[in-house]
C-alpha cells in the first residue's frame, strides 16, 4: 500500500485513540465484538475499530490499519494461515476464518454504502491474498455470493473487476499439471486408478474436487448475456465481457499447454497435436495483458506454440458466438449508448482475429 | 439499482397536485432522509408541471433519473431512480400504478387530493417489489405498447425550466420544502462532499448536518458531535 510506516503509525494511534474514547462512552459496543482468547491490543482494537465509524476518516484509511494490524500478526505467528499442501488445503482454525468472513461481511457492506467503493473490493482482494490464500473453497464461494451483488450494480465496474479477479485465481490456483491430468479426458485413461481405503475417503474427495474451469466460465459468459440483455447501456458490463472473453481463451491455451508438457509428444496420437494456439489468441494476450496474467508463461510460449495450436475450429466457434451476439444485441436495441458498446465490442474483436 | 420514491400526481392547470406517494430513503444517513423525502416530492411536482399531457420523459439530476409518465387525463406518476435501474421497468411500473389507481379514486377526487385524503394503498409495495426488477417484471423483450424512443430524455433538471428561471429560485419559493430543507440546499458547493458517505440528494449541505447533530446530542445521548455509529 501507499502509506509508509510511519504514516500508518499515525493513523494507528489516532483509530486507538478513538476507539478508546467510543469505549469510555459506551462500554456495551464491546459485547458486540468477538474477542480472541488472548486479548492482545492489536486483536482488540481489529474488532472494535469495526464497531466505530469515524465518518472523517474514509474506508481506505480504516482498511489500511486493519492490513497494518493483521500483518503484525501474522508476521508474530499469531493467526494461523491457510496452508496448502500438495492439492490438499488444510482447514484453517475458526479464528482465520472468522476474521476472513468478517473482512469480507465489511467490504461487502462498505462496497454498498460509499459511491466510490473501490477500496472496499481492493481490501477484499487483499483479504484473499494474504489471509485466505486463495483458498479454492473460498474463491468459489466469493465467486457465487457476489453474483447477485453484482447482478444489481450493473454499473459498479469493480464489483465485475473482483469477479475477474476470482476466476483468474481459480485459474492459476487449479491448472497445476496434476489437476490437468485428473480433468483431461484425453489423458485419463493412462492413470491408474488412486487406492481409496476408507481412513483416507474424504482426503482423496478434497484431492479430487475438480473445478470445472470452463463450466464456471460458460456460467459467466451467460450472466453477462443476461445482464447485458436486460440492462443495456452500462458499459461495464461489456468491458466484464471482454475479460471473461480472454479468460476462456487464456484457460484453453494453458489447458492445451500443460496436455503438451504432460503427454509424449506422438504424431501418431492425433488429438493433441491438433490443438493449435492461433495468432488471435496471442494477439488477445497482447491486447488483454494488463494484469501481466502471462508473465510465467512467456518463457515457454516461443517453443510451445509451435507445436501447441488450437484448432481453427475451437477460435472461431467463439468468435462466431460472440457476434451472432453483438447481431441481436445492435437488431432488437433502442439504447443508443447500448448500440456503442456494442460496435465497439465488435470492432475488438475483430482486431484480436486479423 | 434503486429505487427511491414513487408518486401519483394530478397535473393541474397552474400547479401538479400531489396524490399519494411512497419513499425508501433507507440508503440515506439517518439526518437526511426526511430533507431528501421533501426533496423528491418537490421535484416530482416541478417535473409533472413541466411536462406535457400525454408525455413521458426521463430527467437526469447527477446520479438519480427521475421517470414521469402525465395521461392524457392529467393523472402523472414520477418514479425517482438510480442511473442503473432500467428505463424500461420504471415506465412499466409508472403505466402499471396509474392504471390501477384510475381504477380505484374517483376522477372526481383527483384534482383537489392529499395522500391523506385519498385512498390507495399499493404504491409502499409496488415500491418495494420493484427494487429487484426481475423479480417484479417478466423481462418481457417485446413491448409493443411502449415506443421508447418517444420518452424525451433530459440531461439536467434545469433543462425543464423557463428561460431565466432558476432552481434556487423555485426551492425558497416552494412550500413543500421545510425551512430546514431549504438551509440544507443552501449551503452547497463549499462543503467537503467526503465529509459524510452516502448520497446527497441535490446537494445537501453536510455542514449544516454537523449544526444539527449537535443539536441532536443531549436528545439522543449515544454519540458525541462526531460520531455515527455503524448500526444506526
Amino acid at each position: 500500500m501507499a502509506e509508509s510506516t510511519e504514516e500508518v503509525a499515525v493513523l494507528v494511534q489516532r483509530v486507538v485513540k478513538d476507539i478508546n474514547n467510543a469505549f469510555k462512552r459506551n462500554p456495551h459496543i464491546i459485547d458486540r465484538c468477538h474477542m480472541y482468547p488472548a486479548a492482545s491490543k492489536p486483536r482488540l482494537y481489529h474488532c472494535m475499530e469495526r464497531e466505530v465509524w469515524h465518518p472523517h476518516q474514509e474506508f481506505d484509511q480504516i482498511s489500511e490499519v486493519t492490513r497494518w494490524v493483521l500483518q503484525q500478526l501474522i508476521q508474530e505467528n499469531s493467526l494461523p494461515t491457510f496452508v496448502k499442501k500438495e492439492n490438499l488445503a488444510t482447514f484453517p482454525t475458526e479464528g482465520v476464518e472468522q476474521i476472513v468472513q468478517e473482512e469480507i461481511e465489511v467490504c461487502g457492506e462498505a462496497a454498498g454504502r460509499y459511491p466510490s467503493n473501490y477500496n472496499a473490493w481492493s481490501h477484499r482482494i487483499w483479504v484473499l491474498q494474504h489471509l485466505a490464500k486463495l483458498d479454492v473453497k473460498i474463491l468459489l464461494d466469493e465467486l457465487s455470493s457476489t453474483k447477485h451483488w453484482a447482478s444489481m450494480h450493473v454499473s459498479d465496474h469493480s464489483g465485475f473487476h473482483y469477479r475477474q479477479f476470482l476466476l483468474k485465481s481459480l485459474i492459476s490456483q487449479t491448472v497445476t499439471d496434476s489437476a490437468i491430468l485428473e480433468q483431461s479426458p484425453l489423458v485419463s485413461e493412462q492413470i491408474p486408478d488412486l487406492p481409496k481405503d476408507d481412513d483416507e475417503e474424504d482426503a482423496t474427495a478434497e484431492r479430487h474436487r475438480v473445478v470445472d474451469l470452463s463450466r464456471l466460465l460458460e456460467e459467466e459468459v451467460e450472466l453477462s448475456t443476461d445482464l447485458i440483455d436486460n440492462y443495456p447501456g452500462h458499459e461495464t458490463l461489456w468491458c466484464h465481457r471482454r475479460h471473461v472473453f480472454y479468460l476462456q481463451h487464456h484457460l484453453n491455451s494453458k489447458l492445451a499447454h500443460s496436455l503438451m508438457r504432460l503427454s509424449p509428444v506422438d504424431s501418431s496420437g492425433g488429438t493433441l497435436n491438433d490443438l493449435n494456439l492461433s495468432p488471435a489468441a496471442t494477439r488477445m494476450t497482447q491486447a488483454m495483458d494488463v494484469d501481466g496474467l502471462n508473465d510465467s508463461n512467456k518463457h515457454g510460449y516461443s517453443q510451445e506454440t509451435k507445436r501447441l495450436k488450437r484448432t481453427p475450429a475451437q477460435d472461431s466457434l467463439g468468435m462466431e458466438m460472440e457476434h451472432r451476439f453483438i447481431e441481436q444485441i445492435l437488431s432488437t436495441c433502442r439504447n443508443v449508448e447500448q448500440a456503442r458498446f456494442a460496435n465497439a465490442y465488435r470492432k475488438w474483436l475483430v482486431t484480436l482475429s486479423q | 439499482m434503486k429505487l427511491y420514491s414513487l408518486s401519483v400526481l394530478y397535473k393541474g392547470d397552474s400547479k401538479a397536485v400531489l396524490l399519494k406517494a411512497a419513499y425508501d430513503v433507507s440508503s440515506f444517513s439517518f439526518f437526511q432522509r426526511s430533507s431528501v423525502q421533501e426533496f423528491m416530492t418537490f421535484t416530482s411536482q416541478l417535473i409533472v408541471e413541466r411536462s406535457e399531457k400525454g408525455s413521458r420523459a426521463s430527467v437526469k439530476e447527477q446520479e438519480y433519473l427521475c421517470h414521469v409518465y402525465v395521461r392524457n387525463d392529467s393523472l402523472a406518476g414520477v418514479v425517482i431512480a438510480d442511473n442503473e435501474y432500467p428505463s424500461r421497468v420504471a415506465f412499466t411500473l409508472l403505466e402499471k400504478v396509474l392504471d390501477e389507481f384510475s381504477k380505484q379514486v374517483d376522477k372526481i377526487d383527483w384534482p383537489v387530493g392529499s395522500p391523506a385524503t385519498i385512498h390507495y394503498a399499493a404504491l409502499d409495495s409496488y415500491l418495494s417489489r420493484y427494487q429487484n426488477p426481475r423479480e417484479a417484471d417478466p423481462m418481457t423483450k417485446v413491448q409493443a405498447e411502449l415506443d421508447e424512443t418517444k420518452i424525451i430524455l433530459h440531461n439536467t433538471m434545469e433543462s425543464l425550466l423557463e428561460r431565466g428561471e432558476k432552481l434556487d429560485d423555485l426551492v425558497s419559493k416552494s412550500e413543500v420544502l421545510g425551512t430546514q430543507s431549504k438551509a440544507f440546499y443552501k449551503t452547497v458547493s463549499t462543503c467537503d462532499p467526503h465529509l459524510f458517505p452516502g448520497k446527497p440528494f441535490l446537494k445537501m449541505g453536510p455542514t449544516v448536518l454537523l449544526v444539527f447533530l449537535s443539536g441532536y446530542q443531549s436528545f439522543l445521548g449515544i454519540f458525541s458531535s462526531h460520531w455515527y455509529v455503524s448500526t444506526l
